[in-house]
């Protein structure tokens, strides 16, 4: 091969480092380099947040052990039965009130990865936790280009719903960098396609690029010294917000840095380059859906986020003849007909979610699937929309973790077992120890 | 080849545009720091109950300064309503207020008993799960902790601490087109902006990710070089579309672009040459074949005769004609004619009338020069380098560029540090005119134009209190009325010393009101209050609502702003939000309301007498947005009137929402009004619903998209309804009266969401006098909304700043 399918730019753009050479059969690595590339095994890690509580008695499986017959939401996900676990009787304790009066749908997005406490504020001193995924990507993010993706469908605060006296960067986050920064999500297919691959001008040169990155570092060191000297003339919560920007700036010049450090020549695997927000929800999500796989496919990141829609979100599912808001069905009154049609909403989402898994089970490594060299959770901070209760939490796993999981299975705990103890155990099977991580009492039991 | 640069278009055409899908939620006016629990029945003593009486009468007529004693007054409400939870050791949050004894304790702890008093105000505490305080018990522990730390008399100001505001996107696009002069809305591709206290702008709230970073250092580069053409990436030639030749004599427009001329007249344009030297003009023509002769098209520059062509192709089959041209830097005008019109009414058909077209113009600059170069960059290259020095040209374009970007004077050690981009460009060979785009992204993506900085000496000493130096209050006052920077008056009187005088502040306000950048505030502050961005995510049921669509959509949004926009031009009393009797329609709208005589896309001023509908609350977009997709929902739009008109919100649901004991049998029957009466029945509901639900019924002759409506599922409207205060309304004439009584609650409503919006921070307990202040200086002016923004501007939290004296 001796022409790059894509601009040289635009493929160093969404280069990943040596060390992080993908296991894809499309990608092709250059000859200088081919020597180099390790035999390592990425493993992939992402975290699928449904919003308002799922009809949890079409969700459940009858019974622990091997998955048989699936229940009607679960249903899309016949095909790939055997790399799920179903979890029963998780639960985020802190997105419970203890005392904080309403506001469930902030508490239960806040919590949902953080497994903390949210503080109840409508902006100043907004806090959280960390959250599972940034705690891996501060630990291990830096082996790709992207130490994570955050996706989701919703603007943030857009839907006005943003709970009562809660910011409303807690209900449109799940990702939070620390304590007091949540981390922005990309809704646009299109812009997230342009981040990792580049807008693809085919005629820049070497020379042009090479110029454009002297340029870029020497422009990044310039705002760095004036940001420092800043520093002293503020308070501290001007410092956070100057942290921020030191953090964003650093980052970039790590990946700068990076990309000089290897090269590497990748064809896209298919598809064509998405052209903006789909107006129909189930296409927006594919495609969303689309970019994820190819940013693991690409190697260019191994953790992510995706927020099918924000908690709280009121969304009229017209496409499957549900016109009303989805949040005024989930307080459903035990209405069955409400819950019927809170049923056909979470069912729609999980064949959006099936559509994802199969694509990630088609796909080859050295060794069996990309699913089954990865750890998805889907789930929700709220079990029943109506009570908005956060035990007994819609859990699943999909994915073998590279063979650290036992898959195929509906295991129940008891009831009250903090959700973060699940993420300690995948954290571990990511290579990244964490002693305790929100409201975590240990390990989670019963992976293997 | 297009030019990106051919077409500029108006400074501020499309400024509106920008990121209108922001965020926005439902606020409370005062913000929870810390959340007192009361989930269980406190205890019920005689003697507390008898004291709490006494505190409310001493209440009533609340001495300045002299607050009751604690036993007297607070110690028995907090016994009644808050201890019960709020005791050690396992105080609810931590919070235990049975360790207060008197008043020389409760002075002991400022902080922790402002926060009690928020959460009592905002009604969060006690739960409504709890016994609740009367309104009269509630002001009265709130009135005493005023008291207690002098807050009620007002005379120890405290102007607060606003945190280090990033641009927003709106801000980022609108900075962008008056810094650079390029309209070309990069922040559209940004994260959203999280919103708190109602509002994008809260420097607590705006964070800064790594992604955002990403995209500041791709915008910078975007915007630096749409706004300065450096010759290696210039676009070498521009193409002019006849179609748009303003000055053109004779002739018409062709559907297809391109231009007829049919006789005598003359096509002509301005072009803008960048540079002296040989150009080249290629011209797509054809003509209408009459007569013996071709068309002879003539070409003249600057009004001379420079060249004849002979045009014989036809229109079927356009052909280039080129000619050479040497120009001088600057204006040319060129003008394409022909004549030799010929007519012959007798001639066969198609052979009757000579005509000449002109489909295109194409300019070729000299070799390796752009044709022209856009305002923007004339505005910001001001000086040409002087090739044995282009340091000094330099440093005045970055001095220049940095003053207006930082929003301050620069030092001429920070300009020399952004000249050395000029001399990084040459060292890898390339222009001077590169090194400046540099030089303008490295300030682009700098902390001190990313952020509105106000540096401090003593930044943590919240002692510390300062009036804002000119260029301070400027960007301030820039930001809060036109979400941009601030323009060069405000900066020559910043320079000067003289905008913190009263009468300049107020006359700048007034002209900054009538500018069309004040556009901003319909867009960014009535969207977010009135939240009509929402408008652009509901999705109302196809079915039931068929002739809602998108260009309905959009016509409700503009029917708001306009009106909004005409309060603000006008110079209106704030009161005509409340029932103003007119508003702006366009035939779409007009049908929809069943309003007759509106004809066309156009939007006009429509009065409104005996029409049911007059102010924002009976307009389609805020109807709208207060209802579910299939219906409306008079919770929602009761909630509505109390936070956004009436500064009363209504605490939040109980944390589990109780079941109501008829749902056991299954669902309830019923109207929706008579549901929701139901639900009142239950008394932790009722509480808080016979506050919300009136106001909603009331506005029940609206569905869910605004239409007015006599019936609901075959049952008549009822629209009557009764306020806990005792005030009965039928309709929603007779409910907008009510609320037009209200004026202080509605302009303290309008003044805090606008002080929040002019401040970036929420309001806290000190603010209040400020409010009070701000009412009551708007109401000796018939509330006119100027007075209310001139209040705003004058008040101390606008004008002064204190060191942060918060820990994290």
């Amino acid at each position: 091969m001796t022409e790059p399918k894509i601009a040289r730019r635009t493929f160093l753009r969404g280069a990943g480092t040596v060390m992080a050479l993908p296991l894809l059969e499309a990608m092709v690595p250059l000859t200088a380099l081919a020597q180099s590339v390790k035999k390592e095994k990425p493993l992939r890690m992402a975290f699928f947040f449904v919003p308002n509580g799922i009809h949890m008695p079409a969700w459940t499986p009858e019974a622990d052990g091997t998955l048989t017959k699936l229940p009607s939401i679960l249903e899309p996900l016949e095909k790939v039965k055997s790399s799920l676990t179903v979890m029963t009787g998780l639960t985020q304790h802190n997105a419970f009130a203890l005392g904080d009066g309403g506001g469930d749908h902030a508490r239960s997005t806040a919590a949902f990865l953080t497994g903390c406490h949210p503080r109840k504020t409508d902006g100043a001193d907004i806090k959280a936790g960390i959250s599972a995924d940034q705690l891996a990507a501060q630990r291990i993010g830096s082996r790709t280009r992207f130490p994570s993706l955050e996706l989701g469908c919703e603007r943030g605060g857009q839907n006005g719903n943003c709970d009562s006296g809660y910011s409303c960067a807690y209900s449109s986050n799940i990702a939070w960098r620390a304590e007091n920064q949540p981390v922005a999500k990309e809704i646009d297919p299109r812009l997230v396609f342009e981040r990792l691959f580049g807008t693809g001008d085919e005629r820049e040169s070497v020379e042009t690029r090479h110029k454009r990155e002297t340029y870029q570092q020497s422009i990044l060191d310039f705002v760095l010294e004036d940001a420092s000297k800043l520093k002293r003339q503020l308070g501290v919560h001007d410092q956070t917000k100057l942290d921020e920007y030191f953090t964003g700036v650093r980052e970039i010049e790590q990946r700068l840095t990076s990309l000089e450090r290897g090269q590497l020549v990748s064809k896209l695997p298919g598809g064509t380059k998405p052209t903006g927000v789909p107006s129909d929800f189930g296409e927006h999500l594919r495609l969303l859906e689309d970019m994820l796989l190819l940013a693991f496919q690409t190697d260019q990141t191994r953790i992510a986020t995706f927020m099918i829609a924000n908690d709280g979100s009121n969304r009229a599912y017209n496409a499957i003849g549900v016109p009303e808001g989805h949040h005024d069905m989930s307080h459903h009154g035990h209405d069955p007909v409400k819950q019927e049609k809170v049923r056909q909403i979470n069912r729609f989402h999980m064949t959006q979610f099936a559509y994802f898994l199969e694509k990630m089970q088609g796909i080859k490594e050295l060794d069996g699937t990309m699913l089954d060299n990865s750890m998805i959770v889907y789930g929700a901070g709220i079990s029943d929309g109506d009570r908005h209760n956060h035990d007994d939490l819609p859990v699943l796993l999909a994915g073998r973790g590279g063979g650290a999981i036992k898959a195929g299975r509906h295991v129940t705990y008891p009831n009250n077992t903090p959700m973060t103890n699940l993420f300690l155990s995948m954290l571990d099977r990511m290579g990244v120890h964490a002693e305790t991580l929100g409201d975590s009492t240990g390990r989670l039991q019963q992976l293997i | 080849m297009k030019s990106r640069y051919s077409t500029p278009r108006p400074r501020f055409a499309a400024h509106a545009g920008a990121a209108r899908t922001s965020a926005l939620l439902l606020t409370l006016a005062l913000p929870a720091g810390l959340i007192l629990y009361a989930a269980a029945a406190p205890a019920h003593r005689p003697s507390a109950r008898k004291s709490a009486a006494k505190a409310v009468k001493s209440a009533k007529v609340p001495k300045p300064a002299a607050a009751a004693p604690f036993s007297a007054s607070m110690g028995p409400l907090i016994q009644k309503y808050c201890i019960g939870c709020h005791t050690a050791p396992n105080a609810a949050a931590g919070l235990a207020l049975d360790s207060f004894k008197d008043s020389a304790g409760v002075l002991k702890e400022q902080e922790l008993w402002q926060r009690v008093q928020k959460n009592v105000d905002s009604r969060h505490m006690p739960p409504a799960s709890a016994p609740q305080p009367t309104d009269l018990e509630r002001h009265a522990m709130s009135a005493w902790i005023d008291q207690m730390f002098k807050v009620a008399s007002c005379d120890l100001r405290d102007p607060g601490r606003v945190t280090i505001r990033r641009l927003n996107r709106q801000e980022y696009n609108n900075t962008v087109r008056d810094l650079c002069g390029v309209d070309i809305h990069p922040a559209d591709k940004f994260p959203s902006d999280d919103v708190g206290y109602g509002f994008d702008n809260i420097g607590d709230v705006l964070s800064l990710s790594p992604l955002l970073m990403e995209k500041y250092l791709a915008a910078a580069e975007l915007v630096a070089r749409a706004a300065v053409i450096a010759p290696e990436d210039s676009a070498l030639a521009v193409t002019y579309d006849p179609a748009k030749f303003a000055d053109s004599i004779g002739g018409t427009v062709l559907p297809t672009g391109g231009r007829q001329q049919t006789g005598d007249g003359e096509m002509s344009f301005q072009m803008e040459a960048a540079r002296d030297g040989d150009y080249n003009f290629s011209i797509s023509a054809a003509q209408d074949e009459a007569g013996p002769d071709p068309a002879h098209m003539i070409v003249r520059i600057d009004g001379e005769q420079i060249m004849k062509f002979d045009v014989r192709n036809r229109v079927r089959n356009p052909r280039a004609y080129t000619l050479p041209v040497r120009l001088k830097a600057g204006t040319h005008k060129v003008g394409i004619a022909y004549d030799n019109d010929f007519f012959d009414q007798n001639a066969p058909a198609g052979k009757r009338d000579r005509n000449l077209y002109v489909f295109s113009v194409e300019a070729h600059g000299p070799p390796g020069l752009p044709v022209t170069l856009p305002a923007s960059h004339r505005r910001i290259v001001f000086v040409q380098p002087d090739p044995s020095a282009p340091d000094v040209a330099a440093r005045k374009i970055m001095g220049e560029f940095a003053r207006r970007a930082y929003r301050r004077p620069v030092t001429p050690a920070e300009v020399q540090r952004l000249v050395s981009y000029v001399g990084l460009a040459r060292k890898q060979g390339e222009s001077f005119e590169r090194g400046i785009q540099l030089g303008m992204e490295a300030v682009l993506v700098n902390p001190n134009f990313l952020f509105r900085m106000e540096l401090d000496s003593h930044p943590n000493d919240p002692g510390s209190h300062r009036v804002l130096g000119g260029y301070e209050l400027a960007t301030r006052l820039s930001y809060f009325l036109w979400s941009s920077m601030p323009d060069d008056e405000l900066f020559r009187l910043a320079a000067n010393g003289t905008l913190k005088d009263p009468a300049v502040l107020a006359a700048q306000v007034k002209r900054m009101l009538k500018d069309p950048r004040a556009h901003s505030l319909a867009d960014n502050f009535a969207g977010q209050w009135l939240q009509l961005r929402n408008l652009a995510t509901v999705s109302p049921d196809r079915a039931r609502f068929p002739d809602f669509d998108d260009t309905l959509r959009a016509a409700m949004k503009s029917e708001t702003e306009m009106f909004f926009e005409a309060i603000v031009q006008e110079d209106r009393s704030i009161l005509d939000f409340i029932d103003g009797k007119f508003t702006y329609l366009n035939e779409p709208l007009a049908r929809h309301y069943g309003i007759e005589g509106v004809t066309g896309e156009k939007f006009r001023r429509v009065v409104l007498t005996g029409s049911q509908r007059s102010g924002i609350l009976t307009q389609a977009s805020v109807l709208t947005v207060t209802s579910n997709p299939t219906r409306t929902s008079p919770v929602k739009r009761g909630k509505w009137v109390l936070e956004q008109m009436l500064a009363d919100p209504p605490p939040p649901p109980p944390p589990n929402v109780p079941t109501l004991p008829d749902d056991k049998k299954g669902p309830v029957e019923g109207t929706l009004r008579h549901r929701l009466e139901e639900h009142r029945k239950n008394p932790i509901c009722a509480s808080c619903h016979m506050r919300m639900d009136p106001l909603g019924f009331g506005l029940e002759n609206f569905d869910a998209v605004g239409r007015w409506r006599t019936q609901d599922g075959g049952s008549d409207i009822d629209s009557s309804g009764v306020l806990p205060s005792g005030q009965s309304f039928k309709g929603p004439g007779e409910l907008k009266q009510i609320l037009r009584t209200k004026k202080t609650q509605f302009a303290t409503c309008l003044a805090q969401k606008l002080l929040t919006y002019g401040l970036g921070r929420g309001l806290e307990s000190y603010d209040k006098c400020v409010i009070a202040d701000v009412v009551k200086t708007t109401a000796r002016s018939d509330y006119r909304f100027s007075a209310l923004i001139t209040a705003i501007v004058e008040s101390d939290p606008f004008r002064k700043r204190r060191g942060d004296g918060g820990t994290l």
